[in-house]
């Protein structure tokens, strides 16, 4: 939506309505969830579901933020599940070497940024659409790393497991928790207040008009997969570091969670709207689900069916609501 | 001027494809011999290579459909299941229901609802994989006598899925090329409110081309689980994105409104003799799907360069006579 030339009382009073749409049924929906669980199943708010929860919803929700600036700018990225595969393997080698704690990170933020930045680069240099450019290189991931590895690397030392087992702070709160924590304010104050976040709004809009407008379109996508790289870095540092062993598949197929999470917040996938709060929601609620479900008595291999069936549902309700409001409209453009 | 361009894309990859052959049959003599063409390169891509006809008049459309592989399974294990409770012909026409329902939410979706075909058919890609994972408890399903025979018979030498795809192909290279549905196709891809306004019944039509999709996935759910004898809700989850590989390959354009569904037959046996071929030249797997990667890389680029053209002239041939002429090539 027009983000970029509202004043700042309309934007207040846009972003006010915004958040009566998508965010607020998310959170009344994720309340709905959390009050059923207390009804249904107390067991559920014991110290370990709520960790491994967490856990899992800080990783899915760092590489989330990443995907969201990209399909922001109107792009996407199917390669997000084979870049956090290669991420846990390369940060793993380094591992084996038994290299100090502080090594990790940023070896697998920068492998992210690398891979990510050929992505970028690929599809705004060659003109290529974006879900076929990352397609091909997934290709590419998926097919070099187990030319490098046999399968797995195993036996790892407790330096590379620290960052999982060890890095708690109280005692109790997982080091990805706090990660997350730090990059979804930071990300925050990013999309509210810098001017790039501007562009990258403007791009997703409309692209000849930013264009038009002096934004360079190619800079700004790419800069939007390079923000995304790290972020799928860190994650997959929180992947890799959760085992003493790291498969050369072990996000293979993560990108679809990560897409869905981005999409249940309410992010266009047409680009230019949506925000990162939806995102958290949209990541939380994917988070709970299936260990939820097990609380409760079903089965999680339910838990994929309804994934698939909120997913559709949210963007059932949103497209609806907007098909109502602007009848006649082409209404894949906003959310 | 524009016939000799279009030509070219198809004959190049005939060219590559014929090159390929040669090359891995010079290197191993096997591999061109008749059984093992039929047993190991076409038997193997024939699911694959029916998903991708469909799909192609979809994602000329400007759609695209992810949740192939998805349906398959699910028509497939829910066919096994009530074949196994109620009888063969419950269970097969059971497969058949589940496809075209499938199908019929995926179109209904992007047609009246308006939403992206990415995001309608990535969620039904969770949604029918899910309900096959949740039905079966993650466990297998064993095939039954009419999806064993469909699988596993053959009319001199060659799969009985050989013969079910020349069919579907012509069908479709047919209703592409030679009806006013397949000319509306290209329209719709171009420009979805002109062609809507022009009078051509948008909605239903990609409700068609959708259902289409699922029914023929319901098809090969005969052909893969008679293949396999059992299969698990989690075995095709690459299936969707092999198959745009495919559709990318033939040169048809994700962004709607250029493609051939000649090309997509020729890829799809490009990448069944990759496939296969490079398994015969003991390549490993690994190292395949990598040449698979470089093959999109190449293909895409060359499209890039000259997809830019083809689409301008595309568009003007649209606005001069009402439809791509592609029948005349």
């Amino acid at each position: 939506m027009g983000e970029t030339n509202l004043t700042r009382a309309d934007g207040r009073k846009a972003a006010f309505r915004k958040l009566l749409s998508t965010e607020f049924y998310l959170l009344l929906f994720l309340v709905a969830i959390l009050v059923v669980m207390r009804v249904a199943a107390p067991g559920f708010y014991s110290m370990n579901v709520i960790m491994t929860v967490l856990n899992y919803f800080s990783y899915l929700l760092i590489a989330a933020i990443g995907m969201n600036l990209i399909i922001l700018t109107s792009n996407i990225d199917v390669a997000a599940g084979a870049i956090i595969s290669v991420v846990a393997i390369v940060i793993a080698f380094v591992g084996k070497t038994g290299a100090p704690i502080g090594v990790f990170m940023p070896v697998g933020m920068l492998t992210g940024f690398l891979l990510s930045l050929i992505n970028g680069l690929f599809i705004t240099r060659l003109k290529i659409p974006a879900i076929v450019a990352t397609l091909a290189t997934t290709q590419l991931f998926i097919g070099f790393l187990p030319l490098v590895v046999e399968g797995s690397i195993y036996d790892l030392p407790a330096t590379f497991t620290w960052l999982s087992f060890k890095a708690k702070l109280f005692g109790f709160l997982p080091a990805s928790v706090i990660f997350a924590a730090v990059i979804t304010v930071g990300f925050m104050l990013f999309m509210r207040y810098s001017q790039f976040s501007k562009k990258i709004y403007a791009v997703g809009n409309n692209q000849h008009a930013a264009t038009l407008s002096g934004i360079n379109v190619n800079k700004v996508m790419v800069a939007a997969f390079m923000i995304a790289g790290p972020l799928y870095g860190i994650a997959g540092t929180i992947i890799a570091t959760a085992g003493q062993r790291v498969t050369t598949t072990m996000a293979n197929g993560f990108e679809f969670s990560i897409i869905a999470a981005v999409v249940l917040g309410g992010t266009s996938i047409s680009g230019g709207s949506g925000r990162i709060i939806g995102t958290v929601l949209g990541a939380l609620i994917l988070s709970i689900i299936s260990p939820a479900m097990n609380y409760i008595g079903l089965s999680s291999d339910w838990s994929d069916a309804v994934m698939g069936a909120i997913i559709l549902l949210a963007v059932i309700v949103s497209s609806v609501s907007q098909l109502t409001k602007k009848k006649g409209t082409i209404a894949e453009v906003t959310t | 001027m524009k016939k000799p361009f279009k030509i070219d894309f198809n004959i190049a990859l005939l060219i590559i494809l014929v090159a390929l052959i040669a090359v891995i049959g010079i290197r191993n003599p096997n591999f061109v011999h008749y059984n093992y063409v039929m047993a190991v390169v076409v038997k193997n891509i024939m699911e694959l290579g029916m998903m991708a006809l469909p799909m192609t008049l979809i994602v000329i459309t400007g759609g695209i459909d992810l949740s192939v592989g998805s349906i398959m399974i699910f028509a497939a294990i829910s066919g096994g299941l009530v074949s196994a409770s109620h009888g063969e012909a419950a269970g097969v026409l059971v497969t058949i229901a589940i496809g075209l329902l499938c199908g019929l939410l995926n179109g209904f979706v992007v047609a009246k609802l308006k939403i992206s075909a990415l995001i309608t058919t990535l969620a039904t890609f969770f949604l029918f994989r899910g309900i096959a994972r949740g039905i079966t408890a993650g466990d297998s399903v064993y095939s039954y006598k009419f999806s064993t025979a469909m699988g596993n018979t053959e009319v001199g030498g060659a799969p009985l899925a050989l013969f079910f795809y020349i069919a579907c192909a012509v069908v479709f290279t047919l209703l592409l090329s030679k009806t006013a549905l397949g000319r509306s196709l290209y329209a719709i891809g171009l420009n979805q409110d002109a062609a809507r306004y022009s009078g051509l019944k948008v909605d239903s039509i990609l409700i068609w081309i959708y259902v289409l999709s699922g029914v023929v996935c319901s098809l090969c759910a005969f052909f893969y689980l008679g293949r396999f004898t059992s299969v698990k809700y989690d075995v095709a989850n690459s299936m969707n994105l092999t198959v745009v590989t495919i559709i990318v390959l033939g040169g048809t354009s994700i962004l709607g409104g250029v493609g051939d569904m000649r090309g997509t037959i020729i890829a799809t046996f490009i990448i069944a003799v990759l496939k296969s071929g490079l398994t015969v030249m003991n390549i490993p797997i690994d190292i395949q799907t990598i040449i698979q990667g470089i093959v999109l890389i190449i293909s895409l680029i060359v499209y890039s360069i000259l997809g830019e053209r083809a689409k301008q002239k595309k568009i003007l041939e649209v606005m001069r006579d009402g439809g791509p002429r592609l029948a005349e090539e």
